[in-house]
């Protein structure tokens, strides 16, 4: 191979200094460049997106890191590789629509929340009264369309993913896996702990906006 | 209007997808071989950004009940028509009222693609036509065909285009697929990476729109509990099992596996044609490469 550039076992390693000056980033495929941007993801998803990228065909936020797919045939040009050699600037925490949203918590909608508080040392009350006083952010959506991963979960309400998902989770549920929380907006199979149930339809393809939650967006859950 | 008479195995309506909805949680999805569907809505004389049908190893019948022109492309399969006239591929076809089409199965490789004049026209649904099965929206009621589905088709516009149209030369298949080594190629020990660049791998049945999973050599790796991270089509994504599995165009947008390596945009086509049993190699290959040859490639089809 005489690549060195883009060589696959050169500078495999990149240095996690908080926010670089210039994102580190690595190719994923040649239409595909995957931006290591840490806690300046938001910021920099926010940045890109704002800007007009004739080679950009997408841009996905995820954890840690940005998904930029160039279009079929472009390269990056020279004013998007100046741009990534720039820092994105974040926004006030304050910024994203904040939306309120209802949440019916336990029973039947919840399935695992007595064993989730239980587990957390908390009675019901509490362990609900914890999980809606605190402000979520969206901080990027996957696994399905509309699937939010919100942050923002209080430590004690971590949990890990269930042993075994099960063969079904209701559209609308509320779940936690690890230290995220996410709302699955279709039904089907689900790994996550399930703590309620929301009456809002989080991602119908027809709506003008498909997806009722947008990365940077705030969300506060308000029991029923 | 064609009527479906019979299904095939998998008949989704398609168009060049729905790009730029990553963020959303929707990939971009589309024919698996866009330029191939391309080539076929324009030897019927449509935009190329037109629906057609997308068939998958074994096809199906339809009814054309006021005739129409359509035009075949991608992987050949067994077809005839009721008149008992020869069907051409790359070249438009025209069906005289009350024609039947029927296509059988898939002679080589996996998955052709059917323009018909005037195009799909069902309803867009964020801003394209393509079926999304994951999440069941978009082409025919978000599903694959079934018998006695009826699909309404535009008015025709431009002239028929009389000549043939020959997609780009396709490689052939015992060439390894091209690839860029990945984000996480780091994670691999050299039996891992040995095992994923100089073995084969079968494709698996379970292999769909949303990835090719493949058999063989175990590509070990650290499981380290991976941050997710966005993906995209021809990412190969290595789960715990060690078993790779390449994103397919319906995969999902993000993924929580480290990526080995991604296979270039020009192989996509053949991870098109790709069907379970069949085996593959891989190769890798420098980014500059791998976008002359993408540049090379998008030439051909416009």
């Amino acid at each position: 191979m005489t690549q060195d550039f883009d060589n696959p076992y050169a500078g495999l390693s990149p240095q996690r200094t908080g926010q670089p000056a210039a994102v580190i980033w690595r190719w994923v495929s040649e239409r595909g460049v995957r931006l290591e941007t840490g806690e300046a993801t938001l910021a920099r998803y926010t940045a890109l997106a704002g800007g007009e990228w004739p080679e950009i065909e997408d841009i996905i936020p995820a954890d840690g890191n940005v998904l930029l797919i160039l279009r079929r045939g472009a390269v990056m040009s020279a004013a998007l590789r100046l741009a990534l050699s720039q820092d994105a600037v974040s926004r006030p925490a304050s910024s994203g629509t904040l939306h309120q949203i209802t949440v019916e918590y336990g029973g039947a909608a919840g399935l695992d929340l007595d064993e989730l508080a239980q587990q957390a040392g908390m009675d019901r009350a509490t362990y609900i009264h914890s999980h809606s006083a605190v402000e979520y952010r969206v901080a990027f959506l996957g696994f399905q369309p509309g699937f939010p991963y919100l942050r923002g979960l209080p430590a004690a309400l971590h949990a890990p993913r269930r042993a075994s998902p099960r063969v079904r989770v209701a559209a609308g549920s509320v779940a936690i896996g690890g230290g995220y929380c996410g709302i699955y907006p279709v039904s089907g199979p689900g790994g996550w702990n399930l703590v309620g149930r929301v009456d809002v339809s989080v991602f119908d393809p027809q709506r003008a906006g498909p997806a009722l939650l947008l990365p940077g967006d705030r969300v506060r859950f308000v029991a029923a | 209007m064609i009527e479906v008479l019979r299904a095939g195995l998998c008949d989704l309506v398609m168009d060049q997808g729905r790009p730029g909805y990553g963020a959303l949680g929707v990939p971009a999805g589309g024919a698996a071989d866009p330029l191939a569907l391309a080539a076929a809505n324009r030897l019927v004389g449509n935009d190329s950004r037109a629906a057609g049908l997308e068939v998958t190893l074994t096809g199906p019948v339809l009814h054309f009940p006021a005739g129409g022109v359509v035009a075949l492309a991608g992987a050949r399969f067994s077809v005839t028509r009721s008149s008992g006239a020869a069907v051409p591929w790359n070249a438009p076809l025209i069906l005289a009222a009350g024609e039947s089409l029927m296509l059988g199965r898939a002679e080589a490789g996996c998955r052709c693609w059917l323009a018909v004049r005037g195009g799909i026209t069902v309803p867009l649904v964020m801003g394209s036509r393509s079926t999304f099965l994951p999440a069941g929206f978009g082409g025919y009621q978000g599903r694959r065909l079934q018998a006695g589905d009826r699909l309404p088709t535009g008015e025709g516009a431009a002239e028929v285009s009389g000549g043939r149209v020959t997609g780009p030369a396709a490689r052939p298949d015992s060439m390894a697929l091209r690839v860029i080594a990945g984000p996480q190629a780091d994670h691999f020990d050299d039996a891992g990476l040995t095992a994923l660049f100089c073995t084969p791998y079968r494709v698996r049945a379970a292999s769909d729109r949303r990835g090719l999973r493949l058999q063989g050599a175990t590509a070990t790796h650290r499981r380290s509990a991976l941050p997710s991270q966005g993906v995209m089509p021809g990412a190969i994504q290595v789960p715990p099992d060690g078993q790779p599995i390449i994103l397919g165009w319906d995969g999902p947008v993000t993924g929580g596996y480290p990526v080995i390596a991604g296979v270039i945009a020009a192989d996509w086509p053949r991870l098109a044609q790709l069907q379970p049993g069949d085996t593959v190699r891989f190769a890798t290959i420098s980014v500059d490469a791998a976008q002359a040859l993408a540049v090379a490639a998008s030439s051909i089809g416009e």
